[in-house]
């Protein structure tokens, strides 16, 4: 099946610094994408010449079989929401008037109820939303769209966890109705990791991870307990992270863990927490992405954690 | 709907800077024709660019705030430039239809009761009412291109590209004084006061020329345009 989305070798260079380097992604139809990184890390730019808003210096970018730029075939199936939205003068109820002539699949019951959801009236003045509201109205036009493939780029920028919830509930709920691509930018990760069933990490303008949420889910698991237990149930296996303090230890063991281990783990008496999605990003993005070989433990017992983390 | 037309909708859904329009007249004639038009000659025609110059003027505002969003809604820039294009053509139209109107209006009435001149702009606005239509369409619209574009090289280039942009036209537009106000070329003439002997309508054609250059200096600017 030809993916919704594929960019290939794609490379944005501006004058003095390159946002995208080589990035090759390919991303199914009908899925939900969390695209991360760090700030300026190039996720916009990369939104952006996805929607045909930018160019690429080099490579291939095509969205539902085609290039985007100047294709109107594909920017009518496509919804953008832009943390950074110029809008003209004019009013919230205008603006979405204006989204349905363009969007062929537009929704005006599903428009008209998140701008309740919301609380954003049809007749004020976009120039006068505060930052979250128009980030509402950007979310209200995306949603209402209906658009094959939607690209969200920090789309709740000032919104309350509230209004956030309500995205999410009418996010997942219209998705199940009506499937389609997303790919959704965001800081915000373990709040939005129950959405997403792939990430895609970007770091410094290249591509750091591109998984799906399950393997990374089970992918790391925090340790914690009598120093000994926990070196025994590591041995031999990559570690990530290990911290100590007198004769407790914590670590981040890479890898599953198999019902023999997590009995091993519960008969001497240690705890073990999966590293939540942002934690796995947070390292991905820092470049220890690469299960490392384990390290053996510092002898000595010091006052006070040690945190010994080990690089790809 | 063809996209040219909804681009064309989407800047009419802000009616503001196009009501205006309707202002801007009575404003500029009330102003002309207390001033001006109870002077000797009571020729105001001269405030009647006042109006010529907002067209240039939404030209550029067409562009600025507008070109981001449409592009988000999903609009091509061909298509955007193209539908903006075609809405100052039928504004151009429009406007140029409601000036011929005026026109006639003051030519029957004696200039309004007070022998005031200001829908009859001498050589230029002052024919058949066929020719004072196009006249007016064609130069209404040739200012709204030059807004247009303005607009685009600032979106594309910046205060300091359209500085320039602005610097490049005062040297050509000097360049063209120069040459044609050479005396030994004759270029001026200085019987009819008009240029190389054009009348008001081969003027309007010269501008009609102009604007096609315009529409496609716009263009090929726009083309890569990023936002």
């Amino acid at each position: 099946m030809t993916p919704a989305i594929s960019v290939t070798d794609l490379t944005r260079r501006y004058r003095d610094h390159t946002a995208l380097d080589g990035i090759d992604i390919a991303i199914g139809g009908g899925t939900i994408t969390g695209l991360l990184g760090r700030n300026g890390a190039g996720k916009t730019t990369l939104l952006r010449i996805l929607a045909g808003h930018e160019f690429p210096s080099s490579g291939s970018v095509r969205v539902l079989g085609a290039p985007p730029a100047e294709n109107e075939d594909v920017l009518r199936r496509l919804a953008f929401v832009r943390e950074d939205q110029v809008y003209p003068d004019i009013k919230v109820g205008q603006a979405l008037r204006a989204a349905s002539w363009f969007h062929p699949n537009w929704d005006f019951e599903l428009a008209s109820a998140l701008l309740d959801d919301f609380g954003l009236r049809a007749d004020k003045a976009v120039k006068k939303l505060s930052r979250g509201q128009r980030s509402a109205l950007g979310i209200t036009i995306a949603m209402a769209a209906r658009a094959e493939v939607t690209l969200f780029d920090e789309p709740y920028a000032g919104l309350d966890a509230v209004a956030r919830q309500v995205f999410y509930d009418r996010l997942l709920a219209d998705f199940a109705r009506f499937p389609r691509t997303v790919v959704l930018s965001t800081h915000l990760i373990d709040e939005a990791a129950a959405l997403l069933e792939s990430v895609i990490v970007i770091d410094r303008g290249r591509l750091v991870l591109n998984a799906a949420t399950d393997v990374l889910r089970g992918l790391a698991t925090r340790v914690s307990g009598p120093c000994l237990a926990v070196d025994s149930l590591a041995e031999g296996r990559p570690v990530w992270e290990r911290r100590r303090l007198g004769s407790q230890a914590s670590i981040v063991m890479v890898g599953p863990l198999s019902a023999h281990d997590r009995e091993r783990a519960r008969s001497c008496g240690l705890d073990l927490t999966p590293l939540s999605l942002q934690q796995i990003v947070v390292r991905a993005a820092a470049g220890v992405l690469a299960p490392v070989p384990i390290r053996v433990p510092e002898t000595g017992f010091e006052a006070g954690f040690e945190t010994d983390r080990t690089g790809a | 709907m063809n996209t040219w037309i909804k681009v064309a909708r989407y800047h009419l859904v802000g009616p503001a800077s196009y009501l205006m329009l309707a202002w801007i007249l009575p404003f500029s004639f009330a102003v002309g024709a207390v001033t001006a038009g109870r002077a000797r000659g009571h020729d105001a025609a001269g405030y009647l660019a006042s109006f010529f110059i907002y067209f240039a003027v939404l030209g550029v505002r067409t562009i600025g705030r507008s070109l981001p969003f449409s592009l988000t809604l999903g609009a091509s820039r061909r298509s955007f430039y193209c539908g903006t294009a075609l809405l100052g053509m039928a504004l151009a139209l429009a406007c140029g239809l409601v000036l011929t109107a005026l026109q006639a209006v003051e030519r029957a009435t004696g200039g309004w009761g007070l022998s005031v001149r200001f829908f009859r702009v001498p050589y230029l606005l002052d024919g058949p009412w066929p020719a004072t239509w196009l006249t007016s369409a064609v130069g209404l619209f040739a200012l709204f291109v030059y807004g247009m574009w303005c607009g685009i090289v600032y979106s594309r280039w910046g205060l300091l590209g359209t500085l320039a942009f602005i610097a490049m036209q005062a040297l050509v537009v000097a360049a063209g004084v120069v040459v044609v106000t050479f005396d030994h070329w004759h270029l001026w003439s200085a019987a009819g006061g008009s240029l190389v002997g054009l009348t008001g309508l081969g003027l309007t054609g010269v501008i009609a020329a102009l604007t096609v250059l315009l529409l496609a200096g716009g263009h090929a600017t726009i083309r890569r345009v990023t936002v």
